[in-house]
């Protein structure tokens, strides 16, 4: 009489599964054991069938999102954002003699009206921050509220823009480029210490994708 | 809890050797002599021939890349920047590439890095924004529209039922536990063997297989057996 090897737990079947996917040698007392045993082959090919299945699911809703258009554009954006690798980042010089000829005709031709008109906006600032604040603190403290508010479906934001009809249509492409671009701005050494707001606020190329 | 890669551009291999004081020599795959080749290209300066040839590098991990990323990040924006960044941050950190480890288990890390960091971010913004952690609309509408144009045959019925599906799946993977999940990600949507993953979490390879046992089991759980 022939001793039957004991039958295969799920964890000898997945390895076996991950084995032949990566096109691994199998276990070979595993491979013998299934080619015997009809309980262990129907195991196998139920767990091998729901991760095949879990796989192509995953297969079809990437390439759904990400249509061959989608890649060509991801790749102009990372070719756009490689050619300012290793690179310096732009300064852009202040005008200065012209800076300097305002201010000294400024300081000329200041009048106590100015002074006047100065300290008004100082005071009509103050009350809109002292408003801004008082609405800030609502927020904070009446979180059901404001999850409403968020919650809310909100009417289109975009207002339709009156074209005579000969104009081309708003080009995505030319719309991710300049958000790529603003991206890359943002990124470089001068403004790294706001990152941590960034973090916290909705990132601008989600918005517009959302808005689309 | 998160299996965090925070030293993926550290350059000695954070994985347990099987053979301690023995190193594996495996013949260089096409990734990574390429990679090297763009290395030198930087290291002399010729930064315009290291884009050229880093763009076929590009090509070939792309898609695989916005696999793991968008079931990582459920948004498709997101899992774009996320994808754009890791190839940036390689790029820029092209000279750290040792031969040791193969380009693609090094990429990756860089990627998962990347897409914890952005799920950390996005806990944060939840907590004062409303929560964005489902596909957004404006994603799954997409992804109707380009199935139906893919495949014209497919009844509505049918196709409401397969985004059911992936809805269903997308929670249940959610709720394992983040290295489960990370191993799971990594294995079956990233292609990678259990070795490629111990070497990029710096997992024992058999707590590898241990995490992917368990992922599966749960999620079969989870679905009742099917997807």
């Amino acid at each position: 009489m022939i001793a039957r090897t004991p039958h295969l737990n799920d964890e000898r079947l997945l390895d076996r599964y991950l084995a032949v996917r990566s096109g691994e040698m199998p276990d070979p007392p595993a491979a013998d054991h299934l080619a015997d045993c009809a309980e262990c082959t129907a195991r196998y090919d139920e767990l091998a069938g729901f991760m095949d299945h879990v796989r192509a699911d995953a297969d079809a809703e990437t390439d759904a999102v990400f249509p061959a258009e989608r890649l060509r554009l991801q790749q102009q954006h990372i070719a756009r954002r490689l050619e300012a690798v290793g690179r310096p980042p732009r300064v852009i010089t202040f005008p200065a003699r012209l800076a300097g000829a305002k201010l000294s005709a400024g300081r000329a031709g200041i009048t106590r009206w100015k002074y006047g008109a100065a300290a008004a906006s100082l005071i009509l600032v103050g009350g809109i921050g002292a408003m801004g604040v008082g609405a800030l603190y609502d927020s904070m403290w009446r979180p059901a509220q404001r999850a409403r508010v968020f919650a809310t479906p909100r009417p289109a934001r975009l207002a339709p823009v009156a074209t005579d009809g000969n104009q081309p249509a708003p080009d995505p492409a030319a719309d991710d480029a300049f958000l790529s671009d603003l991206e890359l701005a943002l990124e470089r050494p001068r403004t790294r210490e706001l990152q941590a707001f960034d973090a916290l606020t909705p990132h601008v190329r989600t918005v517009s994708d959302k808005a689309r | 809890m998160s299996t965090d890669v925070r030293t993926a551009l550290d350059p000695a291999p954070a994985a347990e050797s099987p053979e301690p004081g023995k190193r594996r020599v495996a013949p260089l795959s096409e990734d990574s002599r390429l990679a090297t080749e763009i290395r030198a290209l930087a290291e002399r300066g010729e930064m315009d021939e290291a884009r050229e040839r880093f763009g076929g590098l590009v090509a070939a991990h792309q898609r695989r890349a916005l696999r793991i990323a968008y079931q990582y990040l459920r948004d498709a924006a997101e899992a774009d920047e996320a994808v754009q960044d890791a190839f940036v941050k390689v790029f820029s950190h092209i000279g750290s590439y040792r031969e040791a480890w193969p380009f693609e288990v090094w990429f990756t890390r860089i990627l998962i890095n990347g897409c914890l960091d952005r799920r950390k971010a996005r806990s944060r913004r939840d907590r004062w924004f409303t929560s964005s952690t489902d596909a957004t609309p404006a994603d799954e509408a997409r992804a109707s529209l380009s199935a139906a144009a893919s495949r014209p045959d497919a009844n509505p019925e049918g196709r409401i039922l397969a985004r059911e599906r992936r809805e269903r799946l997308a929670a249940a993977i959610d709720r394992l536990d983040g290295r489960q999940r990370t191993v799971f990600m990594l294995c079956h949507y990233g292609d990678c063997t259990p070795r490629e993953v111990s070497a990029m979490t710096g997992l024992n390879e058999s707590t590898v297989r241990v995490h992917l046992f368990r992922a599966a089991r749960k999620l079969r759980g989870l679905l009742g057996g099917k997807p």
